[in-house]
Formats: C-alpha cells, sequence, structure tokens
C-alpha cells in the first residue's frame, strides 16, 4: 500500500515539478522584460505594462488558470488548450508579472552612480548592465525570489481546478478509499523540496557575500 | 595650442539656469581648480564635460578638434558621446567604485572591455598597466581587495587609478574628499598633488582652498552658474578682484 501511495505521489510529484521548472525557464526572463517595460521612459508603454501587473497581480491565480483554460473555446469557440499548458500560460503570465516587480526593486536599488561611473569608463548600456549593474541586483533580490520559488512550488496545487493531475490530486483520490494519510504523506514531498530551495538560496546567498 | 577649449555653455534644468555663458580653456599639462558655493554649477560643469549632462548650448573643443556642440546634432549621438568621452576622466565625490570586483578588475575592467572591441591590446598587458597605476597610488598591496573591505580615501585612490586606466586626455575631479574625514583627506590630496607635478592635465572641483592654490595653474571662481572670475591662483584666492569672491573666501576663512 505504502509502495502503491508513493509511487501515485511521485507521478504527481512529477506534474508538480514540471509545471514549477518551466514556469521558472519561461517567467524568469519575461520578468525581466517586464520589469523594463514598467520602467519605460516611453510613458505609454510604462502604463500599459504597470495596468498589465495591476490586473495579473491584483486578480487570483486561480481565476487567470480558469480563464486561460475555458476562455479561448467560450468566447471565441477555438479549441481548449490542452490542460497542463493552459495551466502552464497562466502561471508564466502570473509569475512573471510578481518576478518584474522583483527585479524592478533590485535595478532600481543600484544606485545612478554606477551607472554614471560606467559611462565615463566608456562602457555601453549593455556593458553596464551585464558587467556592473546585474550582479548587484541578483544579490539583492535573492531573499525575496526565494520567497517567491517557495510559493510558487505550493502555487501549482491550484492547477488541479481544471484536471491536472498534480500531487494533491493524487493524494486527495485515496479520501474516497478511506485513507487520510496520502494527504499527510504529500505534505512531505513539499517539505523536503522547499527545503531544498531554502538550503540553495542559502547557499546562492552566502555564495554573494564577498562583496557589498 | 590649448587642450581644451569651452565656449558658451549653457545649461537649463527645467526653467533653473545652472549654467550661464561658461567659457575658458586649459593648456596641456595644467590643472585648473573650479571653486564656489554648493549649487554654484561647479559639478554640472565637470557632469558636462563628462557628458552625464548635456549643454544646451555652447561648444567644447579638445586639441583643437570641437567634440560637442549643443546646435549640431552629429555630435550628440549615442556612439558619437561614447568614443568621445573617453578624451576625459572623472572621479566623483563618492568614489562608485563597483562593489563586485577587486581594486584590481576595478581599474582594468573597462580597459578590457575596450581593448575586446579593438583588440589593442592583451589582457596581461592591461592586468600590468592595472597593478601598475595601484602601485603609484600607494595600494601596490590592495589590489586583490574588494571596495567594501578598503578605507575611504584607499577606494578613491581605486577610482583615480580607475580613471587614469582610460588614459583620458583631461582628468576630472568632482569634489574627491569631501566625503572623507581629515585624516582620510591627505592621503587622496597627495596622490593629486603627484599627478599635478607629473603634468597630468586636471580639472579639480574642491572647497580645499588651500590645495587648490598649492596644485593649481589657475582657479575658476563660480557662483550662480556664472564664471565670476578666473586667473592666476594666487589672485583669485588670496587677493580676489571680484567682491562676490570676497565674500566666498572671507566666510570660509571664518571657520577655517
Amino acid at each position: 500500500m505504502l509502495l502503491d501511495v508513493t509511487l501515485s505521489l511521485l507521478e504527481g510529484f512529477g506534474t508538480t515539478l514540471e509545471l514549477f521548472l518551466l514556469t521558472l525557464l519561461f517567467a524568469m526572463p519575461l520578468g525581466l522584460v517586464i520589469s523594463f517595460g514598467s520602467m519605460s521612459r516611453f510613458a505609454p508603454l510604462r502604463w500599459l505594462v504597470q495596468t498589465v501587473v495591476w490586473v495579473v497581480r491584483g486578480s487570483p491565480l486561480l481565476l487567470q488558470v480558469l480563464i486561460i483554460f475555458y476562455g479561448p473555446g467560450l468566447l471565441f469557440g477555438l479549441p481548449l488548450l490542452p490542460r497542463f499548458w493552459a495551466a502552464l500560460l497562466a502561471f508564466v503570465i502570473n509569475y512573471a508579472c510578481y518576478f518584474s516587480e522583483i527585479y524592478r526593486g533590485g535595478i532600481q536599488s543600484v544606485s545612478r552612480g554606477q551607472y554614471e561611473a560606467g559611462q565615463v569608463l566608456g562602457m555601453t548600456k549593455g556593458q553596464i548592465f551585464f558587467k556592473v549593474v546585474l550582479l548587484q541586483v541578483i544579490k539583492r533580490i535573492i531573499p525575496p525570489m526565494g520567497n517567491e520559488w517557495i510559493t510558487l512550488v505550493k502555487d501549482t496545487a491550484l492547477v488541479r481546478v481544471i484536471s491536472v493531475y498534480e500531487i494533491i490530486w493524487m493524494g486527495e483520490s485515496y479520501i474516497k478509499k478511506g485513507l487520510i494519510w496520502p494527504l499527510f504523506y504529500t505534505m512531505v514531498f513539499y517539505l523536503l523540496f522547499n527545503g531544498l530551495l531554502t538550503i540553495f538560496f542559502g547557499w546562492l546567498e552566502k555564495k554573494l557575500d564577498y562583496f557589498k | 595650442m590649448a587642450i581644451l577649449e569651452v565656449n558658451h555653455i549653457e545649461k537649463h534644468f527645467g526653467a533653473t539656469q545652472v549654467l550661464s555663458d561658461i567659457s575658458f580653456s586649459l593648456e596641456q599639462g595644467q590643472a585648473l581648480s573650479i571653486i564656489g558655493s554648493s549649487g554654484s554649477g561647479k559639478t554640472t560643469l565637470l557632469r558636462c564635460l563628462n557628458f552625464l549632462e548635456q549643454p544646451d548650448r555652447g561648444t567644447i573643443a579638445v586639441n583643437g578638434k570641437v567634440i560637442f556642440d549643443a546646435q549640431d546634432p552629429a555630435t550628440l549621438s549615442e556612439s558619437e558621446i561614447r568614443k568621445k568621452r573617453l578624451h576625459f576622466g572623472l572621479v566623483f565625490q563618492n568614489f562608485n567604485l563597483f562593489p563586485q570586483y577587486t581594486a584590481l578588475q576595478n581599474v582594468t575592467l573597462a580597459r578590457e572591455l575596450l581593448a575586446k572591441e579593438h583588440g589593442s591590446e592583451t589582457k596581461a598587458q592591461i592586468l600590468e598597466a592595472g597593478q601598475e597605476l595601484l602601485n603609484q597610488m600607494g595600494l601596490a598591496d590592495r589590489a586583490g581587495h574588494y571596495p567594501h573591505q578598503l578605507s575611504g580615501g584607499q577606494q578613491q585612490r581605486v577610482a583615480i587609478a580607475r580613471a587614469l586606466a582610460m588614459r583620458p586626455d583631461i582628468l576630472c575631479f568632482d569634489e574627491p574628499t569631501s566625503a572623507l574625514d581629515p585624516e582620510l583627506t591627505g592621503e587622496v590630496l597627495r596622490v593629486i598633488r603627484e599627478l599635478a607635478a607629473q603634468k597630468t592635465t586636471m580639472i579639480i572641483v574642491t572647497h580645499e582652498m588651500n590645495f587648490a592654490r598649492d596644485v593649481s595653474d589657475q582657479v575658476i571662481f563660480m557662483d550662480g552658474g556664472l564664471i565670476v572670475e578666473q586667473g592666476d591662483p594666487r589672485q583669485v584666492i588670496d587677493h580676489p578682484r571680484q567682491e562676490r569672491t570676497r565674500q566666498f573666501l572671507s566666510r570660509r576663512s571664518d571657520y577655517e
């Protein structure tokens, strides 16, 4: 029985991890692009991006998952996206907006003097960003980014609303058989994985401890 | 021929005029000090020379060649400015060292990036030149230190080495000792004096009057965005002709 449950939960956790990793893969760079938009000197673009970020951060992720899955079909008669991809799309958009605000905070915390020092040394904008600013930004955003990643791991549980079979769905299926412990068992997976993430972020923070 | 000629520079921030009709010239190997109270436009002038601000009017010529003309858009493009600003070096009041790089890396970073574009020097040559500059600044044993491990005076000397590494025609200092306590001020001023003795062409915005008198060949006193008085340092500082200069210098001696 234990083996049975373990295998079934592992299968669910595979989906959880897949969603987690793919969301990061797309949302991390997309968030950087969005953060540049929200800091743009071109006001209409800035307003547009800030409005999108407001809508996405201001409404439930659960709702966004439902809308992206059912919306295209009900509104425009389009075929449904595969469930997993619909969930992933919603997660990427949602997390990219959160990440963009973290990036923006990090980028704006680097003093203007750093940019000016690069400029007077004849560096290009790209060189200043990648060689001077970026690592300082990374150092400063590690703590909020750690929070966000851990939240993401747990948020993946929401996709059950469109029947993506992640780990809690798997655990819950045992309730019908009168078993509650598989649900507690799912918690072990979350705790172990988030423990690893915590260690990873602690290590990263230490790694960048050599400068202030 | 003058290495630097600044003609009729004007700069506004919104409706406020911060520089009016600034003209001066500087000979190769000379040091020019700019003095004046806070808000007189000294720092803005320096930032204009380094293209951190763009003057609304006027021209800047280096070695007889106009490198900036507010009327000529061809001199104002991003890539043009990037090339031309290398005529000038700037040492900031707050050092602005790159915290994630060691002292030596701070000195060599920009030159390495430039060499990558032009292939003019090898990395080894640049590192050697960087170490040499740090030695010259009295920081031979600090090359591997990160900025936060250095005192303010040491950080500022690294910043001077960093500016020198780009071999600017004219090295500018924006109140280089204002963020330092008196003990650390001395070591930075000593380095600048040495540079003056080696005939480095320099423009120094400073509040250190004795230093300005000793080190410079020419002094400019600015007030309200105007050059009020300019000339020989002994004349301007010890025997000012203008009433406004006298006021400024006498207030300072009240507490000195």
